[in-house]
């Protein structure tokens, strides 16, 4: 499913990848470790084709990355989902119109929209609250919300940059069963994360960066 | 049909949160299309006059005093010879001075001590449409002065050519400030635009990361530029329209030019919607030029 072979990438000659060499099979759930500054999210913007590596190559469903036109990347991303840390909801639009964007862009039916909108907040547990602005939610609600907008369109990769880090130790633990529910659903999960509970509760398989290096992959325990 | 209306959505969303740049853009574009627009009205008014004037174009061909009733008889024959000759009518001498009387009442008594009439038959031609053009009209003239008997021959080419020259140059004019000003707009409207989109910054992010094209992030900013324009347009449409009622009923209150009113006409329905047509492409064309390169989905997300 992804596959990534001998990548570096450079900002102004400093690295923040170097020679990363790893495979992510179908169905699999992996968190991405290491402290800040280690090359988490870089290399999640290889993977959703923000970046371009600087050395080697990056196969995403088969699509080299590096060579992937301009005007395709956006069909790459429309088969993956995001959560982030500062969750990025458009804030004067409802939950239903949040959840519901991956959707219009793909010119999905409104009928056909709502049902799968509907069925997206209530796996995160929002259902009741499609009408309310996201402006006025709290850190966990809206988590849920850019949750539910990253499996509304039920992708083949979820892709979760540090999806804990603006939420205390209670919400995590709800975050993580949510992930852990949709890595369930066979939907393959890359989660980056330094909150060392977030990788225990996940028990998937770990690989850990440091200074742009990965130094260490171990699979999840028995 | 959800997509759709989603991006006339956002269009509206977009003028809606930036209200001052959307007015400053739509005012500039009414001035724009206005300035072009009374160019090309005085432009259209003024050659309608020009050829009004020219269909009523006469020329006139005095007769020697002392050319006897054959001499008389000879012009017109050769007159009536010519291509360009349209209507031909003959003006004695009796005749002439009758119609002096009437146009210059208070003048009358000028001539009244004379014994003789010193006023000239004349023949008065009517220039044929096709021979209109002012050198056919000056070779015909040139022509009638050569026939035995004539004296003088008049007409009032002149100012006619001086009229025409004067619209040439109001349409150069027209062009070189239209195009000044449509550059002048184009720049205003891109930073308009590009505002909005500066505004929605965050929000564009959000779209690319979730698999937005390019033309799907640009089309309401497009759609915004064109309403923008089109506003503009049809301002100016309305500033016109009121500028030439006003400058019409001035002037026929003032009395001057009398008669000049009717010859007087607006812009018909089609150039009127062209306008607003024009400010709307100036509008999309703007916020093509302004989201144009910033559609890149690499190296801006998250």
């Amino acid at each position: 499913m992804i596959q990534l072979f001998h990548v570096s990438k450079f900002f102004e000659r400093c690295a923040a990848l170097q020679n990363v060499t790893l495979r992510i099979e179908k169905g699999e759930c992996v968190l991405l470790t290491g402290p800040s500054g280690a090359g988490k999210t870089t290399l999640l913007k290889l993977i959703f084709g923000a970046e371009i590596p600087d050395e080697g190559q990056i196969l995403v469903q088969n699509r080299n990355i590096a060579r992937l036109r301009e005007a395709d990347i956006p069909y790459l991303r429309r088969t993956m989902g995001f959560v982030l840390q500062n969750f990025k909801l458009l804030p004067k639009k409802t939950v239903f119109e949040n959840v519901a964007l991956p959707l219009i862009i793909q010119g999905v039916s409104r009928a056909e929209s709502k049902r799968k909108v509907g069925e997206a907040l209530k796996a995160v547990g929002m259902g009741h609250k499609h009408t309310s602005q996201t402006g006025v939610m709290s850190a966990g609600e809206q988590q849920r919300v850019c949750i539910a907008r990253g499996i509304v369109n039920n992708p083949i990769i979820l892709l979760a940059d540090e999806p804990t880090g603006n939420l205390d130790t209670e919400l995590t633990s709800e975050i993580v069963e949510l992930f852990k529910t949709i890595h369930a659903r066979g939907t393959t999960v890359l989660l980056a994360t330094h909150n060392q509970s977030v990788v225990e509760d996940m028990n998937g398989r770990v690989l850990h960066l440091q200074a742009g290096r990965m130094v260490s992959d171990k699979g999840p325990a028995a | 049909m959800r997509r759709p209306l989603y991006l006339i959505q956002e269009a509206l969303v977009n003028l809606r949160i930036n209200r001052t740049s959307v007015m400053i853009g739509i005012v500039t574009t009414a001035f724009t299309i206005s300035c072009f627009g009374l160019f090309a009205l005085l432009y259209g008014n003024l050659k309608n006059l020009a050829g009004t004037l020219q269909q009523d174009i006469e020329v006139v061909a005095y007769v020697q005093p002392d050319a006897s009733d054959k001499v008389v008889e000879g012009i017109r024959q050769r007159l009536e010879g010519e291509k360009a000759v349209g209507e031909l009518s003959f003006v004695s001498k009796a005749q002439a001075l009758k119609e002096f009387h009437q146009q210059f009442p208070d003048e009358s008594t000028l001539i009244e001590g004379m014994e003789e009439n010193p006023l000239p038959a004349s023949f008065v031609v009517q220039i044929s449409p096709r021979f209109q053009e002012s050198d056919s009209i000056e070779a015909l003239a040139e022509r009638i002065k050569q026939f035995p008997g004539v004296e003088k021959v008049r007409y009032s080419q002149d100012w006619i050519d001086t009229l025409a020259l004067l619209v040439s140059y109001f349409e150069f004019g027209a062009i070189v400030i239209g195009v000044i000003l449509a550059v002048a707009t184009i720049t205003i409207i891109a930073n308009t635009v590009r505002l909005s989109f500066y505004l929605r910054k965050e929000e564009i992010e959000i779209l690319r990361l979730i698999g937005a094209t390019g033309s799907f992030i640009a089309t309401p900013y497009i759609i915004e530029g064109a309403l923008l324009g089109a506003c503009g347009g049809a301002l100016a449409l309305g500033l016109l329209k009121g500028v030439f009622e006003f400058f019409r009923l001035e002037l026929n209150a003032s009395g001057w030019f009398s008669g000049l009113e009717s010859v007087l006409t607006f812009f018909p329905l089609q150039t009127s919607l062209f306008l607003v047509l024009a400010g709307m492409l100036l509008g999309c064309g703007s916020s093509f030029i302004s989201v144009f390169g910033l559609m890149k989905v690499r190296n801006e997300t998250a």
